[in-house]
């Protein structure tokens, strides 16, 4: 009897939690169907305007132009993110040297730094190397991730050592291991590593906002923020943006949840 | 005569290319909103071009908040590359930019003829008689009413040109009372009116020297006292944001609206009200000196001293915004956007009658209210001493602090946010 009214609470307060998460996804949805008066009164239901808010949409703006800038940011941010941010975990765990824990806390306590104080140094920096308003510009500065380091060291933990030994004996060179023997086995965590890549790229905001100067490279985060502000800005139109930009992580992530789930759950330590 | 023409036409011609000869390149434009700052800029745009086809502009339209956060950025970073030409910037925030980046932005003085801008608009773009800005779109303050409900209640607008606040509360209780309808809609803990009030009277929350000013300043007492009496008269319906507020006229429960003229679009919004409003002077506040007309909001155009193509924009800023009388009428009509450029105000569109008004001339009177409004400084902290004061308003409605007891509180908490 006890039980029964323990799971009756916890299912009341998972309720609630799943109501709280789902809500903003489902009013999203409603909202890009109906019109911008509707949805400044706060109207619930489903409206008849998808299809004007989303041609309104597509030639009002360059849309395809912007999806594309995005695209390609979070392409490149993925790839490069993975390589670069694997291989580093892999050598801290890997590879034993003296400063070793000392270098690792000190690319952690990078976490610690907002991008915000960060911001003119990068725009500095970037100016230097010419990348100002360039989609490398943006794209370079996210290619070390701090978090993807620390998530692919914790999983590289439970590697077994003895594959990697047994393929020293055989002669494989040290990249040879890691790109032909290491890497293909953890699909898992490369998954969910890529949809955090994915995720921090398509939704970054900042960085793209201080470097890119121009219309033609602005990314999807900046074209929605341009279209939600305004004095009287057209809520019907920005939802069905949202909802568009939306899109690919949903894919994504339903693609790879399978993995995402292992991956997240392999990071812990059993 | 035919041969006299073409020669007029010869040195026309020649003046036009040694002109834009002289003047060529492109123009960069930071600014916000793709349906008010950023579609005036291109109507002004393809005006220009059309003068000076050498010119290039690139308007890249941008939230409000980014083009801040750029502008920062770029001008804390000391980078020369990459600046636009011509940013914009509203009037609240402006001295801060002037002040924390001397140097950034040109020095416009001699290149308009100020006399022309209406007064208010040059107090904070002046930093040691030195005018840095180009006055752009006017936040001047309307009195927005349904004449429908003020018949009902009994209400005669025509006596309604010249009263305080005071007074405005007690009409409201009236037309609650005879219609049911609240007088207006408003967030008891949003400074907007605050800043209205203030302006109406020529002080704001800072003395000459820049220090908050809240306990010694008669006009901040009495608005604080105004923001009391009207929570407790319940004339206003209480809203959050800017959608409820918009709906509560849209939805026609209120019965008038104190605000900025750029509200008109969202008026208008709702096209099955109209002929049923008007708009009156604003009502003032009851202290010595303050008038009947007032501001809130409003932003200008400035020039980046050191961007690639500096002149070209100061010209082009010149032969549109300081010359084209044409191109004000049009924004007024496709846009609702009031300039501040006061030869403009004679133009056709300014003295039409608007049918959506009961065919009030809507215009003259607000080209009207906008000389008289009183010059003053912002200085540089505006939004940090709104906070300060609203932040302290709970206390107030619910009694605990006494006027004089919360405005001495609010300025050490405003002192504490400034770091004085």
């Amino acid at each position: 009897m006890k039980r029964k009214i323990t799971y009756t609470f916890i299912y009341i307060i998972l309720t609630i939690a799943a109501f709280i998460s789902v809500f903003p996804f489902y009013w999203m949805i409603v909202g890009s169907t109906n019109k911008s008066v509707d949805v400044n009164k706060g109207k619930l239901t489903f409206g008849t305007h998808f299809l004007t808010n989303f041609k309104n949409l597509v030639n009002n703006y360059n849309l395809g132009e912007v999806l594309w800038n995005s695209i390609q940011v979070s392409f490149f941010v993925v790839v490069f993110s993975l390589i670069v941010s694997s291989m580093a975990g892999y050598g801290f765990e890997m590879y034993k040297s003296k400063g070793r824990n000392y270098v690792y806390g000190a690319v952690l306590l990078t976490m610690m730094i907002p991008f915000a104080a960060l911001m003119v140094p990068v725009f500095k920096l970037m100016s230097f190397f010419n990348l100002i308003d360039s989609l490398w510009g943006v794209i370079l500065p996210m290619i070390p991730s701090v978090f993807l380091i620390f998530f692919f060291r914790q999983n590289f933990q439970q590697y077994p050592k003895e594959i990697i030994m047994a393929a020293r004996v055989d002669g494989a060179s040290e990249l040879r291991i890691f790109f032909s023997i290491v890497m293909p086995s953890m699909k898992a965590t490369y998954a969910a590593g890529a949809i955090y890549a994915f995720l921090t790229s398509w939704n970054a905001y900042l960085q793209p906002l201080v470097i890119i100067q121009t219309q033609k490279n602005r990314t999807m985060s900046l074209f929605i923020a341009n279209l939600a502000s305004g004095y009287q800005p057209d809520f019907g139109l920005v939802m069905t943006a949202v909802v568009i930009a939306t899109l690919p992580t949903l894919i994504l992530f339903f693609a790879l949840q399978k993995h995402f789930v292992q991956g997240i759950l392999g990071s812990v330590k059993q | 005569m035919k041969k006299r023409f073409s020669v007029f036409m010869l040195v026309v011609l020649f003046l036009g290319i040694v002109n834009a000869a002289g003047l060529s390149g492109k123009i960069t434009i930071w600014c916000w909103d793709p349906n008010f700052n950023v579609a005036i800029m291109e109507e002004a745009a393809a005006r220009y071009t059309k003068i000076n086809p050498n010119a290039q502009i690139e308007i890249v339209s941008m939230a409000k908040e980014d083009v801040e956060q750029k502008l920062n950025t770029i001008l804390a970073s000391g980078v020369k590359k990459g600046l636009p030409e011509i940013v914009l910037i509203e009037d609240y925030n402006a001295k801060k930019y002037l002040e924390s980046y001397p140097g950034a932005f040109a020095d416009l003085t001699k290149h308009f003829n100020y006399d022309e801008f209406a007064p208010y608009k040059l107090e904070f773009m002046t930093i040691k008689d030195k005018v840095y800005g180009v006055p752009f779109d006017s936040g001047v303050a309307g009195w927005f009413y349904r004449r429908d409900y003020f018949e009902q209640a009994g209400i005669d607008p025509s006596k309604l040109d010249n009263i305080t606040m005071d007074e405005y509360i007690e009409l409201g209780k009236i037309v609650k009372e005879k219609t049911g309808k609240y007088m207006q809609a408003g967030d008891p803990y949003d400074g907007g009116l605050m800043r209205t009030l203030l302006q109406c009277a020529g002080t704001w929350y800072f003395d000459e020297k820049g220090q908050p000013n809240f306990v010694n300043n008669p006009a901040m007492v009495e608005a604080v006292n105004v923001y009391k009496k009207m929570a407790d008269s319940g004339i206003s319906k209480e809203v959050t944001g800017w959608n409820e507020w918009v709906a509560a006229f849209n939805g026609g429960e209120v019965a008038s609206v104190i605000t900025g003229v750029w509200i008109i679009g969202s008026i208008k919004a709702e096209p099955s009200q109209s002929g049923k409003w008007g708009v009156l002077p604003v009502p003032r506040l009851n202290v010595q000196g303050a008038v009947n007309a007032s501001n809130l909001g409003g932003s200008s155009w400035y020039v980046l001293q050191n961007s690639e193509n500096r002149d070209l924009a100061i010209d082009f800023l010149k032969e549109i915004y300081a010359k084209d009388v044409d191109f004000y009428q049009k924004i007024l009509i496709d846009r609702g956007a009031i300039g501040t450029w006061l030869p403009a105000q004679k133009g056709e569109a300014y003295v039409a009658p608007d049918p959506f008004f009961g065919n009030q001339k809507i215009y003259v009177d607000f080209a009207k209210w906008m000389e008289m409004i009183p010059p003053v400084d912002y200085g540089i902290y505006t939004y940090e001493a709104d906070a300060a004061i609203m932040g302290i308003m709970p206390d107030v409605y619910s009694g605990k602090l006494s006027v004089v007891e919360a405005l001495k509180r609010a300025e050490e908490q405003c002192k504490n946010l400034i770091g004085l």
